[in-house]
């Protein structure tokens, strides 16, 4: 366990606030003095935190363990007060910490959605650092270095320069992107695209029963999210969609697809996602997360080389003294930079659910849904667990569920698997899970605008992806994204082809086996 | 009556918030090079570090599993380091710690030979070197407190309480349950200490020394070192003078090993 602390001579933070509070200066005197006849230690916590009327440190109350090899988050020991905020991120949110029995068995369990470092008061714990490896990778001049930005950052990423909470920042996150040296820009909005019609086409060939996989069908996008379900509910695997994240889905077509039309060899390329999440970081070093290497022989060579969260992009962009809000916004670079509006409401909870919703209607009936269609309500908000019925042409009532934050999940999951149980015919036929509260826009890699963190702010950033959708995206269908049909006419041919499972579809392990989960839900 | 802390091994979560506590509690500090977590080989008592949690991959049920070991002193009802020490700067209180005075230490370090768990550290890296160990933290403990480390266990490993009543619930806690290893470390160890373990794998796997008598160590000691306080005053000087020489010695010592490190 790493202890990054200061300099061996330096005054202890608790010594300095003792000093800094103007407590205890007899103490001090006397240490320095080298004079008192007290025992050693137990002098108390620190002063102002700890030093309370009452005997008892009410506001200690331990911390969430870390893997030292946790490869999303970190923690610095020297800044922890064992306040329990994490705890209270990790138990009560998101139902991890606490949810197996003691012993533990071979794991320190965590799904990496680092919604604990959003609400570590001190900053304790951060996610792991990937910006020495993109200098390093921008420095290099034999490398191609590529980048992606999920839908979420482009209304937070401004947060962190001041601008109000929700500030659509897209184009001058993509020229700040220039500005730091990458080679090309392109929009995790593409690949969402692509999800949707991979995803859609699954759920459809599940409903008619082409694709012999249970219903209801679970969404795959959230990384956390899939392994809180390897973990407590690997009975219900069957049920996860087989398509990779768009993060993962751009990973792979970046180093088979735009290396193939752009002449550039794969192994020279370095790709980097700028996400909202923590667990992304996790994501991308899954063993199986490395299919375009596999296709070209080098199964060493990973789809995504480097995470970089919103905060760690701010601190990048700082970093290189660019000023921001002074930037004019400039465009995706093609062939993966469109996206629809469809693709923006993925970082929002209920996103992937409307953007699916969308065009499964179309892949069903062939034709543009509605207008009532493009406006979800049901499953727009901030509300943990939503719910929607929507009519499909030649389908009849189809069933929706819509939940963000694990401990939201853990009830629909129940629900799933009391349906099972009792043999009736499932509640649901499509479910979008994601790992944070309020989505993407939520996600534990965010700005810590407030803290701990808050659904005004949450409230902010969702309005704005919808905006984008509503007004400033010309189209709003995934299956009318120009550059998707384009992937589909030169290299995939159609959604779920051979070539689309090998770097498109994934598979999931059952992490049953290292806990023993309690069913406390 | 005494007071003691039951640690139940098979519920730590290696959290770290018991060290991280003990580093707040006594003002000590956190240092690069000493982790206060991790594999035996990094995680080590130190003059710093008064408790460490050690981590274990033992083979278990044709498997592997994950143990965490907390360490410190375990303030021996009768302690060796204590009677080792004639400038009585270790001493055992009627509650229970084993607590250190710096200001009659003369830099001996009996106490740290004598110890049968290898605990008490010197401070290799201050000008005017004194030994370091756990205090159990005895100005908590005599105000009716728990220790601090075992005020902030998140995952309920510890029980604090008259080390007679706790006895008596680790050996029910293990009777009843058969996972258990059927013993309590420190029961009887070194003629008894008042941290008491129970554990569901061997003690000797998780680093807890296995081989030491059941005799207080003491007995030995007090034998050794009867006629100490006849020479204490001239030995007193002697030290005070080797004091200083062994401290530049071992300045020289650890920079050597710094080196290879
Ligand atoms: S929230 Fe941060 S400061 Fe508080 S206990 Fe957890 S790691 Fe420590
Ligand atoms: S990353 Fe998520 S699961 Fe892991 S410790 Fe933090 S809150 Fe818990
Ligand atoms: S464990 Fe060692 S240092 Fe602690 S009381 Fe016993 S003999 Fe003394
Ligand atoms: S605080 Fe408790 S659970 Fe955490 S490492 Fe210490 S003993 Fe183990």
């Amino acid at each position: 366990m790493e202890n990054r602390s200061a300099k061996p001579q330096s005054l202890s933070r608790r010594g300095f606030l003792k000093v800094l509070g103007g407590a205890g200066l007899a103490g001090v005197a006397a240490t320095i003095t080298g004079c008192s006849t007290d025992q050693a230690g137990g002098k108390g916590w620190m002063p102002q935190q700890y030093q309370v009327a009452s005997s008892w440190p009410v506001q200690v109350r331990g911390r969430v363990p870390i893997d030292p090899a946790n490869p999303s988050i970190t923690r610095d020991d020297k800044k922890c007060i064992l306040c329990g905020q994490c705890i209270e991120a990790c138990e009560r949110v998101q139902t991890v910490m606490g949810y197996y029995e003691l012993p533990i068995k071979d794991d320190i369990v965590c799904v990496n959605c680092g919604q604990c470092t959003l609400w570590c008061p001190t900053g304790a714990i951060t996610e792991v650092d990937h910006t020495e490896r993109v200098f390093k990778a921008l420095a290099d001049p034999n490398l191609h270095v590529v980048v992606q930005t999920a839908p979420a950052t482009r209304v937070a990423l401004g947060e962190e320069f001041g601008m109000p909470a929700g500030s659509v920042v897209e184009g001058k996150q993509v020229a700040a992107l220039k500005a730091l040296g990458f080679d090309a820009v392109f929009d995790t909005n593409f690949t969402a695209d692509l999800t949707i019609m991979e995803e859609g086409s699954e759920l459809v060939a599940r409903v008619t029963g082409e694709l012999k996989k249970p219903l209801p069908q679970f969404t795959s996008c959230s990384p956390g999210w899939v392994k809180f379900c390897e973990y407590y509910y690997p009975d219900l695997l069957e049920h996860m969609s087989s398509a990779k994240s768009p993060q993962q889905m751009m990973g792979a077509i970046v180093k088979s697809y735009y290396a193939k039309q752009k002449g550039i060899d794969p192994q020279k390329i370095f790709s980097v996602s700028i996400m909202p999440c923590t667990a992304k970081k996790y994501e991308c070093q899954r063993p199986e997360m490395n299919s375009a290497g596999k296709m070209i022989g080098k199964p060493e060579i990973m789809d995504v080389d480097a995470v970089i969260t919103t905060r760690e992009l701010a601190n990048m962009i700082k970093q290189k003294g660019i000023d921001f809000t002074q930037l004019s916004d400039e465009q995706y670079d093609s062939m993966l930079g469109e996206g629809t509006g469809a693709a923006v409401i993925f970082g929002t909870t209920g996103g992937v659910m409307e953007a699916a919703v969308r065009s499964a209607y179309f892949l069903i009936t062939k034709q543009n849904p509605p207008d009532a269609l493009l406006s979800l309500t049901p499953v727009r908000g901030l509300n943990g667990v939503k719910e929607a019925s929507l009519e499909i042409p030649g389908v009849g009532p189809v069933k929706v569920a819509v939940c963000s934050g694990l401990s939201n999940a853990r009830k629909i999951l129940d629900q799933v698997r009391a349906d099972l149980k009792a043999g009736n015919p499932p509640s649901y036929h499509f479910i979008e899970f994601m790992s944070c509260p309020g989505g993407c826009i939520g996600g534990g890699g965010q700005p810590r605008t407030s803290l701990p963190p808050s659904d005004s702010v949450r409230q902010a950033r969702l309005d704005s992806l919808y905006t984008m959708d509503a007004k400033m995206y010309k189209k709003r269908l995934s299956h009318e994204n120009q550059e998707v049909l384009d992937i589909y006419k030169n290299f995939f041919e159609h959604p779920m082809s051979h070539l689309a499972e090998e770097l498109l579809h994934t598979v999931y392990t059952d992490r049953g086996k290292h806990l023993t989960a309690k069913n406390k839900a | 009556m005494a007071k003691g802390v039951l640690v139940d091994l098979t519920k730590c979560i290696g959290c770290g918030s018991c060290t991280v506590a003990c580093k707040l509690w006594n003002d000590m500090k956190f240092q690069d090079n000493e982790p206060t977590m991790g594999p035996v080989e990094i995680a080590k008592l130190s003059a710093n570090n008064w408790t460490v949690v050690q981590y274990y991959e033992i083979a278990k049920d044709d498997g592997k599993v994950w143990r965490f070991a907390k360490k410190q002193c375990l303030h021996c009802q009768d302690p060796a380091c204590a009677s080792a020490c004639f400038a009585k700067a270790l001493q055992k209180t009627e509650a229970g710690p084993v607590i250190y005075y710096p200001h009659l230490c003369v830099g001996c370090r009996y106490c740290m030979i004598a110890c049968p768990f290898n605990i008490p550290k010197y401070e290799w890296d201050k000008t005017f070197p004194l030994v370091s160990k756990c205090q159990m933290c005895s100005t908590k403990v005599e105000k009716g407190e728990a220790p601090a480390c075992v005020s902030v266990c998140p995952a309920g490993v510890f029980q604090y309480g008259e080390r007679e009543e706790l006895l008596k619930n680790a050996k029910s806690i293990i009777a009843q349950n058969s996972s258990y290893v059927q013993e309590v470390y420190g029961e009887k160890q070194a003629g008894g200490t008042s941290w008491l373990y129970i554990s569901d794998v061997p003690f000797e796997q998780l680093g807890f020394r296995t081989d030491i008598g059941t005799i207080p160590l003491s007995t030995y000691s007090h034998n050794f070192l009867k006629y100490t306080p006849v020479v204490a005053v001239s030995w007193g000087i002697i030290l005070t003078g080797l004091y200083h020489y062994t401290k530049r010695r071992n300045t020289i010592a650890k920079e050597d090993k710094n080196v290879k490190l």
